[in-house]
C-alpha cells in the first residue's frame, strides 16, 4: 500500500516512471497524429530509442513496483491480466495477458480461478505453465527480493509471514495449482480488485530451473515480445525481439519496434530537448519517466510542429495537505477548515507547473470516473482562496488573531511538493492571518518522517497516485484505520480509525462489479472529505513529448503514457 | 576555489616583505588617495558602494517599488505555458521593476535588493572569519617553535587540500535547521577556506622575526602576543588587505554555488545562486530571470576583482607610477 508516485517509480526502476491515467477522452487524444492511419499489422521495424532519467536499478518481476506492470517491464514480462492499453476510460480497466479471461471470483470474491492459454512461451521455447506464475508470485515473497507492491501479503490466506521460496520451498498453500493451466488464489477477505492487481509484474511466471536468485535480474526470462539483450544495472538496457512470443495470443502488445535501447540517468532538460530537437537516432526517441519541461512547453503556443508530438494523459494522483489531528491545533476542525478555506489553488497548480500539468482539485480521489470521483467542494475557495471565510473560522475557533503552524515539505521540489508549493501555502495563509513557518526534509527521509505516528508532523505535504485506476488502492492506505502503521511506512497520517469507514471499505472491496464500486468510493470519498483530514490541492496531468519519426504514441487510460508495446517508429 | 586562493596568495605573498610599522602606517593613510587616483579601483569601489547600499536599504527599496520577496502574484505569470512571466523582457512594468519570477510571479527587484543581503553579507562575514582565523594561525605558526609551526603548517596544508564544495555540501546538510543559514554558510565557508591566508601570513611573520625591530622589541623583554600584535601584524597589513580584497569574490562564488545546489539559504529566503539555479530550466523561455541575478552576481565579482587589483597594484612598493 505505499504510494506509486513519479520518483519511486522512476527511481525502482525502468518502469513505471511518472505515468498517467488519463480521464477526459478529448485529451487522451489530442497526442496522436496520423493514428488513423495507424495500422499494427504493418508497424514493425526500427530501433525504439527510450532516453530516462531514472536509473534502471532493478528488472527482476519480483522487485518490480509498478502501476498496471509498467511500462518497460511489460515488455518483458506477460502477467495474469494486464492493462487494457486503450485511451481514455477504456484504458482504466484490466484485461486477460496470459489468463483466458480476468478470473473467476467465487465465494464472495475471496476465491479467484483463472486458465492460461494455450501457445504460451518463454523466450526459450518452454510452454509457461501455471507452476511458473505461482513460483512468480511465490519469489516476491522472498527478504532477498524486496520492493514489490504488498498487498498480496495482505490478501492471500496464511501468506503474511511466508518467507519466499529459497527458506520454504513448500510454498504459499493459498495458491493451487491443480493442473498446468488453472491457478487458484484463496483470499483472507473478499477484494474485488483482484483482477486489477494481477497486472502487476509479481504475476510474471518465472521458470524455477532458471531462477537464479537476487542475480536473476541479470537476464530476467522473458514471456513478452522483447527479451533482454543487454542489461548494464543504472545505465542501459538493449531489448530484441523475443522469437518465442506470438501476438496471436497476445493481441494487445503491438510490439512494432525491432529493437528498443533504453539510456538511464540523463538529465530532464537534456532529454526533452534532445526528444524536442530529434537529431539522428533522437527522431526515434520517447520517454517513460520525464514530463515536458518548462521550455518547451512556453514554445507549443508557436511551434505547431512540436505541438502536434505531445502526448497529454492524466495519472490518478493527488497532491494535498495532510493533518495530524493529534497536533494542536489540528485537532480543531475549524482550524482545518479554516485552512482549507484559505488555500490558493492558483498559485498551488502554478508551483507544480502550471495548467498543463496540473489541474486544481477540491477532491482527494482525483477525477477519474474510474477510480469513483464524484466532485465535491465542501469548504469553497475559489480559485484563489477565501482568507475572509478561513478568518472567521478561527475566530470562532479561538484565535482571533491568527495563530502560527508549521507546515513539512519536501526540501527538493523534484515530486513538486517541495519549497514551490510550501511558499504558495506559505503566501495563501498569510492573508488568512496564518503564519506558516516551513520545515524542510529531505526527499529521501521524507516518509520516515511522516509515516511514524510517533514523528509525524501536524501538517504536511504529501502525494499519492493510484497502485490501479480504482477507488482501493487510493483511499484505503489513507483513511482505513487497519492500516495504520506504528512502526513507519504509515501513511493513514489523519490516524483515522472510524469503524463505519472501515465497515464501508469492507463492504465495498466485496463488490465485483466496478461501476457499483466506484459509486461507492466515490460517496466514501464525499464522506471523509467533509472531515477536512487532507486540503486535496490539485491533481497530476501528464504531458509527454515524443519524437519525430514516433507513431501511435497515444497515452493509455491506466498510466497516462504512450505505451512502449504500441508505439513504432517505423 | 583552491586554484583562487593559491593563485592569490601567490601573487600577494610574491613582493618582497611588507615595509615595518611605521612605514605601515603611512601606507594605510595614503591608500584611499592612491586608490581614488586608480581608475579601475574607483570604478570598482563605485560599483561596491552602490550593492552596500542596495543591501542596507534593500527595505527601502522595495518599498518605494511598493512589492515585497514572498508575495505571489498568480495573474502575472502565463499558467498555460508552465509559469511564464506575462509581458516582455520577463514582466517588467512600472510596479515590478525588473520583471517577476516565473511559475511563481513574485516580484524579481525585490528578490534580487534581498538577495544581495544574503551574498554581500556572507561573503563578507566569511572573508572577515578566514582572515582572523588565518592571521592567528599564521602568526602562530610563524613565531612559534619548530614543533607548533610543524603542527599548524600540516593543519594548513590540509585546510588547503580539502576537496571544499563536496565538504561544505556535507556539512550544510547535516546543519539542523533551527541555525540561522546566512550565518552557517559564512561559517563554513570561512572553515573550509582560511588556509591561504594562514600560509601568507607565515610568511610574512617567518621573514619578519628575522628584522632587527622585532630582535629589539623581543631583547627589550616583550612577551610573544605582544610582538606578535605590535611589530609583526602591522606589517601583514597590506599583504593581507590585498588577499582578501581578492577572497571576497571567492566567497560570494562559494556562497552562490552553495546555494546553487540546493544546500544554501531555504526558501524563501532569496540568494542569488538561488535564483541562477532556478533560472536554468528557463534560460529559454524567460532570459530575464537567469540575467538579472547572473548579473549582478558578476557586476558585483567584477567590482571586488577591481578593487583587489588596485589594491595590489597601490600597495606594492614597486610600483613607482601611483606612488607618490
Amino acid at each position: 500500500m505505499r504510494r506509486i508516485s513519479v520518483l519511486s517509480a522512476a527511481l525502482a526502476l525502468v518502469a513505471a516512471g511518472a505515468a498517467a491515467c488519463s480521464s477526459s477522452a478529448g485529451h487522451s487524444s489530442s497526442g496522436t497524429p496520423g493514428s488513423a492511419a495507424f495500422d499494427p499489422k504493418t508497424c514493425q521495424g526500427g530501433t525504439l530509442e527510450v532516453l530516462n532519467q531514472g536509473s534502471i536499478s532493478k528488472l527482476d518481476p519480483a522487485r518490480i513496483y509498478t502501476s498496471g506492470g509498467g511500462n518497460i517491464p511489460s515488455l518483458l514480462f506477460r502477467t495474469l491480466t494486464t492493462r487494457n492499453r486503450q485511451p481514455g476510460q477504456d484504458g482504466a480497466k484490466a484485461a486477460p495477458d496470459l489468463a483466458t479471461d480476468l478470473g473467476t471470483p467465487s465465494d464472495n470474491a475471496q476465491t479467484w480461478t483463472y486458465h492460461l492459454k494455450d501457445n504460451v512461451f518463454f523466450e526459450d521455447g518452454t510452454p509457461i505453465t501455471s507452476a511458473d506464475v505461482k513460483y512468480g508470485i511465490e519469489r516476491s515473497f522472498a527478504p532477498e527480493l524486496p520492493g514489490g507492491a504488498p498487498y498480496l501479503r495482505d490478501w492471500l490466506v496464511d501468506a503474511a509471514n511466508y518467507q519466499g521460496p529459497y527458506k520454504d520451498p513448500a510454498g504459499i498453500a493459498a495458491i493451487e495449482t491443480p493442473d498446468a493451466k488453472t491457478i487458484i488464489f484463496h483470499l483472507r477477505k473478499p477484494e474485488g480488485d483482484f483482477p486489477l492487481l494481477a497486472t502487476a509484474t509479481q504475476f510474471a511466471p518465472v521458470p524455477k530451473a532458471k531462477d537464479t536468485g537476487v542475480g536473476y535480474e541479470k537476464h530476467p526470462v522473458s514471456s513478452g515480445p522483447y527479451m533482454v539483450a543487454s542489461f548494464d544495472k543504472g545505465k542501459t538496457l538493449d531489448l530484441v525481439r523475443n522469437p518465442h512470443w506470438s501476438s496471436a495470443s497476445d493481441p494487445l502488445r503491438y510490439a512494432c519496434p525491432d529493437k528498443i535501447n533504453v539510456t538511464a540517468g540523463l538529465d530532464a532538460a537534456v532529454i526533452n530537448q534532445r526528444i524536442a530537437t530529434g537529431t539522428g537516432q533522437d527522431a526515434n526517441a520517447v520517454s517513460t519517466d520525464t514530463t515536458i519541461g518548462p521550455d518547451q512547453l512556453a514554445q507549443l503556443n508557436s511551434n505547431p510542429a512540436l505541438a502536434k508530438r505531445v502526448a497529454r494523459g492524466e495519472f490518478p494522483a493527488t497532491t494535498y495537505i495532510a493533518f495530524n489531528p493529534k497536533v494542536k491545533p489540528f485537532d480543531d476542525i475549524r482550524v482545518r477548515e479554516a485552512i482549507s478555506y484559505a488555500v490558493n489553488r492558483t498559485t498551488a497548480v502554478n508551483a507544480a507547473g502550471g495548467t498543463a500539468v496540473a489541474g486544481a482539485s477540491t477532491t482527494f480521489l482525483p477525477p477519474q470516473k474510474a477510480l469513483g470521483y464524484q466532485p465535491y467542494d465542501f469548504f469553497p475557495a475559489g480559485a484563489t482562496g477565501d482568507p475572509a471565510k478561513a478568518k472567521e473560522l478561527l475566530a470562532q475557533a479561538g484565535y482571533p488573531n491568527g495563530l502560527t503552524i508549521t507546515l513539512t515539505h519536501q526540501a527538493d521540489d523534484a515530486n513538486n511538493f517541495g519549497p514551490k508549493l510550501a511558499t504558495s501555502v506559505q503566501d495563501a495563509l498569510k492573508a488568512a492571518g496564518i503564519t506558516v513557518n516551513l520545515n524542510p526534509i529531505d526527499d529521501n527521509s521524507y516518509t520516515d518522517v511522516t509515516g511514524k505516528p510517533s514523528t509525524e508532523p501536524g501538517a504536511s505535504l504529501q502525494y499519492w497516485g493510484a497502485d490501479w485506476p480504482s477507488g482501493a488502492p487510493f483511499l484505503i492506505p489513507i483513511f482505513d484505520g487497519r492500516q495504520i502503521v506504528t512502526s513507519g511506512g504509515n501513511f493513514n497520517l489523519a490516524q483515522l480509525n472510524d469503524p463505519s469507514v472501515n465497515a464501508e471499505i469492507d463492504a465495498i472491496n466485496a463488490i465485483t462489479d466496478p461501476a457499483q464500486a466506484q459509486a461507492r468510493w466515490g460517496a466514501l470519498d464525499a464522506k471523509l472529505g467533509q472531515q477536512a483530514l487532507t486540503v486535496p490541492l490539485f491533481y497530476e496531468k501528464d504531458v509527454y513529448l515524443f519524437g519525430k519519426n514516433v507513431k501511435d504514441a497515444v497515452p493509455d487510460g491506466w498510466r497516462g503514457q504512450y505505451d512502449l508495446a504500441r508505439v513504432s517508429v517505423k | 576555489m583552491t586554484t583562487t586562493i593559491e593563485a592569490a596568495g601567490a601573487a600577494a605573498g610574491s613582493g618582497p616583505p611588507a615595509p615595518p610599522s611605521a612605514s605601515a602606517t603611512r601606507t594605510r593613510g595614503a591608500l584611499w588617495r592612491r586608490l581614488r587616483k586608480d581608475k579601475a579601483a574607483a570604478t570598482g569601489m563605485a560599483i561596491i558602494t552602490v550593492m552596500v547600499l542596495v543591501a542596507v536599504f534593500a527595505p527601502v527599496l522595495t518599498a518605494l517599488e511598493g512589492q515585497n520577496t514572498t508575495s505571489l502574484h498568480p495573474e502575472l505569470v502565463d499558467s498555460a505555458s508552465g509559469g511564464t512571466p506575462l509581458g516582455s523582457l520577463g514582466g517588467v512594468s512600472g510596479s515590478h521593476w525588473l520583471g517577476v519570477e516565473p511559475q511563481t510571479g513574485r516580484d524579481l527587484f525585490a528578490r534580487l535588493v534581498y538577495g544581495a543581503r544574503i551574498s554581500l553579507g556572507v561573503a563578507l562575514g566569511a572573508t572577515a572569519l578566514q582572515v582572523l582565523i588565518g592571521v592567528s594561525v599564521g602568526i602562530a605558526a610563524g613565531l612559534g617553535g619548530r614543533g607548533v609551526d610543524a603542527v599548524l603548517s600540516r593543519l594548513t596544508d590540509l585546510a588547503l587540500a580539502f576537496p571544499q564544495v563536496l565538504f561544505a555540501v556535507a556539512l550544510m546538510a547535516i546543519v539542523p535547521d533551527s541555525v540561522p543559514r546566512p550565518l552557517i554558510l559564512a561559517v563554513v565557508i570561512a572553515l573550509l577556506g582560511w588556509g591561504g591566508t594562514a600560509r601568507l601570513a607565515r610568511g610574512q611573520a617567518l621573514s619578519l622575526r628575522t628584522r632587527d625591530f622585532v630582535a629589539a622589541a623581543k631583547l627589550s623583554g616583550a612577551p610573544p602576543l605582544r610582538v606578535a600584535r605590535r611589530e609583526i601584524l602591522p606589517g601583514l597589513v597590506t599583504p593581507v588587505l590585498t588577499y582578501a580584497s581578492l577572497l571576497v569574490p571567492t566567497n560570494m562564488v562559494a556562497e552562490a554555488g552553495l546555494s546553487f545546489l540546493g544546500v544554501g539559504v531555504r526558501p524563501p529566503t532569496p540568494s542569488w545562486g538561488q535564483m541562477l539555479s532556478a533560472g536554468t530550466t528557463w534560460f529559454r523561455p524567460d532570459v530575464m530571470y537567469v540575467v538579472v541575478p547572473g548579473g549582478a552576481l558578476f557586476l558585483t565579482l567584477l567590482a571586488f576583482t577591481l578593487l583587489a587589483d588596485g589594491v595590489r597594484r597601490t600597495l606594492d612598493p614597486r610600483n613607482t607610477e601611483v606612488a607618490p
